[in-house]
């Protein structure tokens, strides 16, 4: 689902390329979508580095729900952002009434097609949505989740609602076993064939 | 002014409403079935939804679905471009009952035109000429007999929940005409869900002309001139022009009109349609389409007047951006449909397009949603695009067609691109002798017998 920029960030969570859009540090807007917070790859020791400051970053961004955060220490700059699910690497027209920003629509054949939201997408136990609608993982704001990461399932199984013009609908699990990701925040609104989350 | 615009289609049509939006700086949010992810207008719109799997019933047709990508996308407007939901008058009252914008007619309308009886009684109680025949539906044997008698043979059955061609029979004598109807009533029943029929007298060489008109919804409407769209194969429109080469000046105002005056009259609110069939000298009114239509581009390269942009303004309360008085028509326009087909069996030709280069140059014009690297799913109709060329003149718009033609290279697929480099240098093409029959005719006699 592609969503406007002016509410998310399309920014990838990497060294900036060339045609990197700008970046400026500001909170994710409280309405509409909030990215996945990704977890920060495994990845061998760089030198130089210390693996605890981007941790410690990484987890102010999640936990102040910033979209991206720059820091600069002794010389050496992280910036962690977090990547919306369909990120697209053009910049988009400037929202309405605002007076029109140049806008950069590249070749169609060239368009990157965007990375999954993260590799658990394309994962065989995928639980799909059937709807358009908002899943919200909670039977009421103030109730405990139907489930979390880890929880074991039954076939059948109630994971989350979907709520569509003030209808709640029951998504349940196609198969039994245990969740290992969960894609979409409470409150989020999905497509459908959209990821929600993976049973394995 | 609406904040945000949902387009509810797809194709060359969906990119249109799109270009439209964002000239008046309006959002835009594409809504797709899966088939449609790589469409050209939801990589450029500023949202899309995901509403469906490829099947139109379940994505492009599917009112709740609509309606939840409104609600999560805050879209305050919905435009239904062309076929799917554009002509069904529940779909937009229950937008009016959400309070989200309709662009396009009165549910009403809508209603009424959708009905071809209904339409039929309208337009003559309105003052527009019409086909002879039956005062309403048939319902017995009888009575058809004795109405055929009246308007005299060849007559014609036609599906009051048809339209667009389809759900007519063709009966030639009275021994003919029982079967015809026993038939058409069966087939509107499978077809529509309706097996209400009646009669029209069947006209033999007619074109099929129709008169572009826009209405502002509080009893203001201007007529935007005619198109020729006789060059149909099994009533699909192939080919389309303006001026109509049968009419002149004088003919064109008068019909002009007798459209506006009629839906100045109904307060019709938008872009509509009023299809006839052109005899001799006289009009018949065969239906009205209350919507957008995919030949739209020929009446705006004649008038240089944005329908789309109209349709947009005036669904939000604005008046009519220009009088009749102030309306020019400048040269001559024709279009050309571009299928994914086989040129001369028709057969669909969905799959990648290897190589697309469209042709450009001054007057022309290419609305098409398609690139090159753009796979043409096999789940919709097979419009690749529409190529219209404009010149001062008739003559000079068919040289440039001619040329735009040979220009125009898509591969990959099959097209229509060399019927229409035939068509354009046909001799009766040429000199616009040509009637609704008389493209089945030439393919039927082997026009394309080389390809």
């Amino acid at each position: 689902m592609k969503k406007p920029v002016k509410k998310t960030k399309a920014v990838a969570a990497r060294a900036p390329k060339a045609n990197a859009k700008k970046t400026i540090t500001k909170p994710a807007p409280k309405k509409a979508a909030k990215a996945a917070a990704k977890p920060a790859p495994k990845r061998g020791p760089i030198s130089g580095v210390n693996p605890a400051l981007i941790e410690m970053v990484a987890e102010i961004v999640s936990r102040l729900d910033l979209s991206e955060v720059e820091v600069e220490r002794e010389g050496l700059r992280v910036r962690v952002a977090r990547q919306l699910g369909n990120a697209q690497t053009f910049s988009v027209a400037a929202p309405a009434h605002q007076a029109p920003a140049a806008v950069v629509a590249p070749p169609p054949a060239s368009v990157a097609t965007a990375p999954a939201a993260a590799p658990a997408a394309d994962h065989s136990g995928a639980v799909k949505s059937p709807m358009v609608g908002t899943a919200y993982f909670r039977p009421s704001p103030d109730a405990k989740p139907f489930i979390e990461v880890g929880s074991k399932v039954k076939e059948g199984q109630k994971l989350l609602l979907i709520e569509a013009m003030k209808t709640f609908n029951e998504i349940v699990a196609p198969r039994g076993g245990t969740v290992t990701a969960i894609l979409v925040e409470d409150g989020e609104p999905v497509e459908y064939g959209q990821s929600m989350l993976v049973i394995e | 002014m609406f904040d945000k615009i949902l387009i509810a289609n797809r194709g060359e049509i969906a990119l249109r409403i799109l270009r439209a939006a964002k000239e008046l700086g309006i959002a835009t949010v594409a809504v797709h079935s899966t088939a449609d992810a790589e469409a050209m207008h939801v990589k450029l719109a500023d949202e899309s939804v995901c509403i469906g799997p490829p099947a139109a019933r379940d994505s492009y047709l599917n009112i709740p679905a609509l309606l939840s990508a409104c609600e999560i996308t805050g879209a305050d407007a919905i435009h239904p471009g062309y076929g799917f939901l554009s002509e069904n008058a529940r779909f937009a009252e229950i937008l009016a009952e959400h309070n989200i914008g309709f662009i396009g007619p009165k549910a009403e309308h809508i209603r009424i035109m959708g009905d071809k009886i209904e339409a039929k009684r309208t337009a003559l109680a309105l003052g527009i000429p019409c086909v002879p025949g039956s005062e309403g539906g048939i319902d017995n044997d009888e009575q058809a007999i004795r109405v055929a008698r009246e308007i005299g043979f060849p007559v014609l059955v036609k599906a009051a929940a048809g339209g667009g061609g389809r759900g007519m029979k063709v009966a030639r004598t009275e021994a003919d005409l029982l079967n015809a109807l026993h038939t058409a009533k069966q087939e509107a029943k499978a077809a529509f869900g309706d097996d209400a029929v009646y009669l029209e007298k069947y006209l033999e060489k007619p074109r099929h002309i129709e008169i572009q008109i826009l209405g502002d919804g509080k009893g203001n409407a201007i007529h935007l001139g005619e198109r020729d769209c006789s060059l149909q194969r099994r009533h699909q429109k192939v080919l389309e022009e303006s001026p109509s080469p049968a009419l002149n000046a004088e003919q064109r105002a008068e019909i002009g009109e007798i459209c506006a005056a009629a839906m100045r009259k109904l307060q019709y609110s938008g872009a509509g349609t009023i299809e006839f069939l052109y005899e001799d000298g006289r009009f018949y009114f065969i239906e009205m389409n209350t919507r957008i239509q995919v030949e739209h581009p020929v009446t705006e390269m004649i008038t240089g007047i944005d329908l789309v942009n109209e349709q947009i303004r005036i669904a939000a309360g604005s008046p009519l951006s220009i009088t009749q008085e102030d309306v020019r028509f400048e040269g001559a326009a024709i279009e050309c449909r571009v299928n994914a087909e086989h040129p001369a069996t028709f057969r669909p030709s969905p799959g990648k397009i290897a190589y697309y280069h469209p042709p450009g140059g001054l007057g022309v014009r290419v609305d098409s949603a398609v690139y090159q690297g753009y796979t043409i799913p096999p789940n919709y109709d097979s419009l690749v695009g529409k190529l219209i060329v404009h010149g001062r003149n008739r003559t000079e718009a068919l040289m440039r067609l001619r040329r735009a033609l040979d220009e125009f290279i898509v591969d990959g697929i099959d097209t229509t691109l060399p019927l229409f480099r035939t068509l354009v240098r046909n001799g009766d093409v040429q000199n616009g002798d040509y009637d609704i029959h008389w493209l089945e005719k030439f393919l039927a006699t082997g026009g394309m017998d080389s390809e």
